[in-house]
């Protein structure tokens, strides 16, 4: 369990969290999701006491992180793979950390073996590729088989056998009961590994609820229709709270109405269905439409809803799948990645 | 890297190892953050990046080849060796066999700079301190692992330079027991400087957090302060002069003397811990104060 009570961090005149309140809750994944700037990591770095906030608090199971008896054991952290020193191997970096709390060498290979670093843990890190960097940072939050894991975009760089691997990990930490706080600003792995979503934006939050109520709020399920009668079809449907929008001659989006009562209606009617399918809005577009005016580095030109973001290849990939009218066939794409 | 690493993480079979011990109350009973353990931890660190090798390396190599070419200068030809005293035949074993400390200092400093400016670069110092949340611990830790450390190797170091010089200088008949007050008292001090000195580096290693800017700043206090302070034709520059780190330093075990009227070698420990308790006091308040 983690509690923030208006936390907030100033660096200079620029507010990076503002005053925010939240509770991570056991047994579930969190996810921290928001645009770049938006406070994520330095809401992170402050739970684990790297950054002191300004005023507010955040308790790590009722105590400040400072001042808990067995931090790594209680917390295990992962803000960013560098956070080692690229002259030393894995095995040695893994070792000095345990030292500090007495954890035993066993546990030092098991959390090795577990991230499939066996094979490089006595080389130096400094030759490692940003996917083994990450996986040795996912062993050193492990190391203390903690409660409670904080994991600053874990998936960056890793391959998709690795984003997998991820995935799973999480989603069996929190099947445990320990507490798992990810951030990302990568809407598919949110919607794959989190339950609940604390969504940032410039330093505040703009939402904290379960995945389902999240993309519920982004304008509710959509039902496509095609049909050789697409006009008599649109004129029987029209309600007050049913907008239908006219895609191709003979396909309609209808949003406000289920699906089974449209082909209720319809066979009433005696209107030919071609297609009837339910579309759910996509975590993307829920987060899209939330963080519109809370882009801090929005990208010039293209005047789209583009983030600069491109850094990553992982990211320019969702930037693409974004792209993609069909909500449903960017859960597919998500899919097969 | 002709074949490249095919890393194959932990199925989904192997994910129930993590939860062995796992109770969800978070209830912390076994191993715990513990004093020895951040000593041990710290000891980890510095004896297994190269850095600390090469630079203990160096220090033993420069010390012996300095003791080396000092008493392979020795001309004694023409002196009766009978004729002088063994305090005065002493004084020159002790003089050869610590004179790598004036460069080992250098040395040591440099060390101590990259053992927390290691740390501070490559964002290593992110895990200390989640590890070590309180911070200062891990400071002190740090402080003590490298003055043990660097005391021991100094003391070796000073010990082998003794071998090569008494192995060189007995061919003219000079002879001087380690155990001579005037040989041992000078090894030990000598020493016992060189740990002090990395320990001051590391303070200042602490505050600056470069390794290139804490390296200048340092061999600047070191090695180019007292060549300042030389020039300045001032009395008041040499009434400064013996109170730095390194005139104290190297005073402190006889191998020069900067003071008008020769200070005591406790005073001159004195002076050199007073920089070091500087340099660690204002490294643990910015370290505990300070974002990392």
């Amino acid at each position: 369990m983690i509690q923030a009570q208006s936390l907030t961090k100033r660096y200079g005149s620029k507010v990076a969290v503002d005053a925010i309140d939240f509770t991570i809750q056991p047994g579930t994944v969190t996810g921290l999701l928001g645009p770049n700037g938006a406070g994520k990591t330095t809401t992170m770095r402050m739970i684990v006491g790297l950054d002191r906030p300004d005023s507010g608090s955040v308790l790590v199971n009722g105590q400040r992180y400072q001042d808990l008896r067995a931090p790594l054991r209680e917390v295990g952290v992962l803000l960013d793979a560098k956070a080692i020193h690229t002259g030393r191997s894995a095995r040695n970096h893994l070792l000095a950390m345990a030292a500090t709390h007495n954890i035993p060498k066993s546990r030092v290979d098991d959390v090795i073996e577990l991230t499939g670093l066996t094979s490089v843990a006595r080389k130096r890190v400094g030759g490692y590729s940003l996917g083994m960097g990450q996986r040795l940072g996912i062993a050193a939050a492990l190391l203390g088989d903690p409660g409670i894991l904080i994991l600053d975009e874990p998936v960056n760089g890793l391959d998709p056998e690795g984003v997998q691997w991820v995935r799973k990990l999480m989603r069996h930490l929190a099947g445990e009961g320990r507490t798992v706080l990810l951030s990302s600003h990568l809407m598919s792995e949110m919607a794959l590994t989190a339950d609940h979503i604390i969504m940032l934006g410039r330093g505040r939050i703009i939402a904290d609820a379960p995945v389902a109520e999240i993309i519920g709020q982004a304008g509710g399920a959509t039902v496509r229709v095609r049909s050789p009668h697409a006009t008599r079809l649109a004129t029987l449907l029209a309600q007050a709270e049913v907008s239908v929008v006219n895609l191709e001659q003979d396909v309609l989006q209808i949003t406000g109405i289920t699906a089974a009562e449209i082909g209720d209606q319809a066979a009433a009617a005696g209107i030919v269905l071609h297609e009837l399918t339910s579309l759910t809005a996509s975590l993307e577009d829920a987060y899209m439409s939330l963080t519109q005016n809370e882009v801090e580095y929005r990208t010039g030109g293209t005047g789209d809803d583009e983030f600069d973001d491109s850094d990553t290849t992982d990211a320019a990939a969702d930037a693409a799948v974004n792209d993609d009218p069909d909500p449903r066939e960017t859960e597919l794409q998500e899919a097969a990645r | 890297m002709s074949t490249p690493t095919i890393l194959v993480a932990g199925t989904p079979e192997t994910l129930a190892d993590i939860g062995t011990e796992y109770v969800p109350a978070s209830t912390p009973t076994g191993p715990h953050l513990s004093a020895i353990g951040i000593i041990r931890s710290e000891w980890i660190k510095l004896s297994t990046v190269r850095s600390t090798i090469w630079c203990f390396a160096v220090l033993l190599v420069v010390s012996m080849g300095l003791a080396a070419i000092m008493s392979l200068a020795l001309d004694l030809t023409g002196t009766d060796i009978a004729t002088v005293p063994d305090t005065d035949q002493a004084r020159f074993v002790a003089q050869a066999s610590t004179f790598g400390v004036f460069f080992g200092q250098l040395i040591v400093a440099v060390l101590g700079v990259l053992a927390v400016t290691g740390e501070f670069t490559t964002g290593m110092i992110r895990s200390t301190l989640t590890a070590v949340p309180k911070r200062l611990p891990a400071l002190w830790a740090k402080a003590l692992v490298l003055f043990v450390t660097t005391f021991v190797v100094g003391l070796v170091s000073s010990i082998a330079s003794y071998v090569v010089t008494v192995a060189i200088v007995s061919g003219q008949g000079l002879h001087a027991s380690l155990f001579a007050p005037e040989v041992i008292l000078p090894v030990l001090g000598g020493s016992l400087y060189l740990g002090l000195v990395a320990v001051f580096a590391l303070g200042i290693g602490t505050i600056v957090r470069s390794g290139a800017g804490s390296i200048a700043v340092t061999l600047g206090v070191i090695l180019l302060l007292p060549v300042v302070l030389q020039m300045i034709p001032a009395t008041w520059a040499s009434d400064v002069l013996p109170y730095l780190i390194s005139s104290a330093g190297i005073s402190m075990f006889g191998l020069m003397q900067f003071a008008k009227v020769p200070l005591d070698w406790s005073v001159d420990l004195i002076i050199v811990l007073v920089w070091v308790v500087l340099s660690l006091g204002a490294a643990s308040v910015l370290l505990k104060r300070r974002d990392a």
